[in-house]
């Protein structure tokens, strides 16, 4: 089964995975609000996020995590779409976006535009059980 | 509408007015957008008389049909103004994110126009406009501005989602080579436009937006994009991983092995102990930076360690290293990156700020500046002058302030203007023209004064005159092109090899009948407007020259040795291929050629 493994470290923040999501996903149009991959930019970080599972709230749990030896708020790397966030959701409707992996089989555009190899396709031989949506 | 968004946002500073207009079609067509379309715009508007610091004077943001998409490094955006350093019409060329993100705010163009009474700064936010009050802002510097910008936001996403564009105590203090940057570290550089958005009261533009840009044909577009990393990934020349390790150090090496480094002002064309790119990339690197859509990431997050100089920041790239360190006789890397961290802080052009300290050293050393003038010795190769002199030039303080004017006004203040190595009171950037026939005569001809960024970068022979101006017509035409389009000048004008690449990008995004020859003649259009401007602001062919020093004075080193520039040769025969008279005016001829019978009306009506 494959996967997208990400590898922060080496992301530029060229942002062409946004732009390609969106692409593939929006008709005829560039728009990273749509996009269901987000890069978190801050000084020399960059963070790639891939949209996950719809969440009707936020959790109760506080908490920061540690990246590159800066503290951040650990919401930015969490991967659902949640109502503390404002990214992962239409921007018109609200309705939540997801990683759809490109269709079936997975074809990730994100992938195919990471030229730093912060995004590269791993394939897994083995069926790990996979985790469950929404 | 594809490319463009269709939208431009008219910002009276006077009243406090925000209008929106549509953008019209026609016009973006002819001029592209970015510096075309700025300038078009400028040009109607305003009389290029005008002093550049008087609310007459408007300050134009423009993007391109390319910015904002996935166009391989289309992330530049432009700022279109009469400059006060030069009094040319100037476009000033950033990267970074905030070009993009004001197209997803939902517009080409910022037009400002007027003087705010009191220090002001633009929100936009999705097609939610606001002026709000700069007072807390003021006499901040750049960092710090973001910073509190930021603060106001909700969440995390959104505090780094906001794109910013500012000045720095430089603009404010109408330095004349300061610039307005964006994203912390990234600048509208050259020409003293951070000065013009000073004069104005305006401290910053914050955008933040969630539309999008369509793109006229979509599987066509992605192609090209595709075709683009194919080629980076295989063409030698392109450079990807050079770019990648090393930035543009890599040029330093370049200009070091051909003997063509700016050194000493402009006297001589090496210095020893020059670090190379992997001795740079082990002292401070700490991070590759990206623009937009830009695979290459030239950009490089930096730290000094040197406890005398120590900080954190991005650069310096070549242009800064060279004009900050050898051009000022000093090499040392940990000073120098110091310096371009100031610059950047408080907003001023590295470039012109190093050769006008250079210009004083010289200035200085010759004895044309009273010992009662300045403050401490300044020499040649001393580090700790340079530093205190860049800090100086951004508040203006002591000599700072005569130096806060351009090494024109201040050489021809000690009496001596051909001490300033300039044209079009432009400093010449960190390439030596006596190294290269084509350089030289693009930097003399540049309708913003002397620059790297308005000429492709390959010249042919380097000291072949024959064949030159043609070359050099052609890659100014082309650059206009791509400062119009929104893509990257570092990137398209490394090879030739990429001309095609930005035609077919643009006409898949546009959809706009922009064939390759239509595209040149796009770009010559937009040249030929600007210089129309120069004329009419009286800027005339007696200012296509060079400094005496590089006309007549040969440098010493390797394959430079005994080489002038052949200007008066290359000169009659560049006109003639323009379509220019002898004195360097466009032909009604020409002017009707390219549709600009109109505009060429004004300059004899004048
Ligand atoms: S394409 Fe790769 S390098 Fe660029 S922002 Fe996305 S993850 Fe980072
Ligand atoms: S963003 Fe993620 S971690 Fe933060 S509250 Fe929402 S679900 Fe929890
Ligand atoms: S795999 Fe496809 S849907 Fe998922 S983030 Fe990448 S481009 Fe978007």
């Amino acid at each position: 089964m494959a996967k997208i493994k990400i590898d922060h470290r080496k992301c530029t923040g060229c942002r062409l995975c946004e732009m390609a999501c969106s692409l593939q996903h929006v008709e005829n149009t560039f728009q990273p609000s749509r996009s269901r991959i987000r890069v978190f930019v801050h000084e020399n970080l960059y963070f790639p996020v891939i949209a996950g599972p719809y969440t009707e709230a936020a959790c109760n749990l506080q908490h920061v995590t540690m990246v590159d030896g800066q503290e951040f708020d650990a919401c930015i790397f969490c991967r659902a779409s949640c109502p503390v966030k404002p990214i992962f959701k239409e921007p018109d409707t609200g309705i939540p976006l997801k990683c759809d992996f490109c269709g079936e089989p997975p074809d990730p555009q994100c992938v195919s535009v990471c030229m730093n190899e912060a995004l590269v396709l791993v394939e897994e031989e083995e069926n790990k059980p996979q985790e469950k949506a929404g | 509408m594809d490319g463009w968004v269709g939208k431009i946002l008219r910002v009276d500073l006077t009243t406090g007015n925000c209008t929106e207009e549509d953008l019209d079609l026609g016009l973006a067509k002819k001029f592209v957008g970015g510096s075309g379309l700025g300038t078009k715009i400028l040009y109607d508007e305003i009389d290029p008389n005008i002093d550049a610091l008087s609310p007459e004077n408007k300050l134009i943001f423009a993007t391109g049909p390319l910015t904002g998409t996935g166009a391989i490094c289309g992330s530049r955006y432009m700022v279109i103004t009469k400059s006060p350093l030069t009094d040319c019409v100037t476009s000033s060329n950033s990267g970074g994110y905030f070009g993009p993100e004001l197209k997803f705010a939902g517009y080409d163009m910022i037009i400002f126009e007027g003087k705010a009474p009191e220090p002001i700064y633009l929100t936009v936010f999705d097609h939610q406009v606001e002026l709000r009050s700069a007072k807390h802002l003021w006499g901040k510097d750049v960092p710090e501005v973001e910073k509190c910008i930021r603060s106001e936001a909700s969440s995390p996403w959104e505090a780094e989602g906001t794109k910013i564009l500012s000045i720095g105590q430089a603009g404010e203090n109408l330095v004349k080579m300061s610039c307005i940057m964006n994203d912390t570290t990234r600048a509208l550089g050259r020409s003293g436009v951070g000065a013009v958005m000073g004069s104005k009261n305006l401290k910053a533009v914050a955008v933040r937006g969630r539309k999008g840009v369509r793109v006229y044909d979509s599987q066509g577009f992605k192609d090209e994009m595709h075709a683009f990393l194919k080629d980076m990934q295989e063409v030698e020349s392109i450079g990807w991983k050079a770019r990648f390790n090393f930035g543009t150090w890599v040029i330093i090496q370049a200009m070091v092995n051909m003997r063509m480094l700016p050194t000493r002002n402009f006297q001589a064309g090496i210095i020893e102990g020059v670090p190379t790119p992997p001795e740079m990339r082990e002292q401070i690197l700490v991070k590759e930076r990206s623009c937009f859509s830009c695979p290459f990431a030239g950009g490089r997050g930096s730290r000094i360690t040197d406890p005398e100089f120590e900080g954190e920041g991005e650069g310096p790239e070549h242009e800064s290293y060279t004009m900050l360190g050898p051009n000022c006789g000093i090499t040392d890397l940990a000073a120098v990156t110091k310096a371009s961290y100031i610059c950047n802080e408080k907003g001023m052009d590295t470039i012109s700020t190093g050769s006008t300290i250079a210009c004083t050293m010289e200035l200085y050393e010759r004895g044309y500046i009273p010992e009662k003038d300045v403050p401490f010795p300044i020499r040649f190769g001393d580090k700790y002058a340079m530093v205190k002199l860049v800090e100086m030039m951004a508040t203006r303080e002591g000599i700072g302030d005569l130096l806060a004017e351009g090494s024109y006004r201040l050489a021809e203040h000690y009496g001596q203007p051909d001490v300033s190595m300039t044209v079009k009171k432009h400093e010449m950037p960190a390439l030596h023209p006596q190294g290269y026939q084509g350089l030289a005569l693009s930097y003399s001809t540049s309708n913003r004064g002397a620059c790297h960024t308005k000429c492709n970068m390959v010249f042919g022979k380097r000291f072949e005159v024959e064949g030159t101006a043609e070359l050099v017509k052609k890659g100014q035409d082309y650059t206009a092109l791509l400062d119009a389009a929104g893509a990257c000048w570092s990137i398209y004008s490394a090879t030739r090899y990429l001309d095609d690449h930005l035609v077919r990008a643009l006409e898949t995004c546009t959809g706009a009948g922009y064939t390759k020859e239509v595209a040149m003649r796009t770009g010559e259009r937009i040249y030929n407007l600007q210089r129309l401007f120069n004329l009419r602001a009286g800027i005339t062919g007696n200012d296509d020259t060079l400094p005496r020093r590089i006309l007549e004075t040969p440098l010493l080193d390797g394959d430079n040795e005994g080489k002038v520039v052949m200007l008066g040769k290359m000169l009659p025969e560049y006109y003639q291929l323009r379509g220019w008279d002898k004195s360097g005016v466009p032909t009604p001829g020409k002017l009707e050629e390219l549709g600009l019978t109109e505009e060429g009306g004004l300059l004899w009506q004048k």
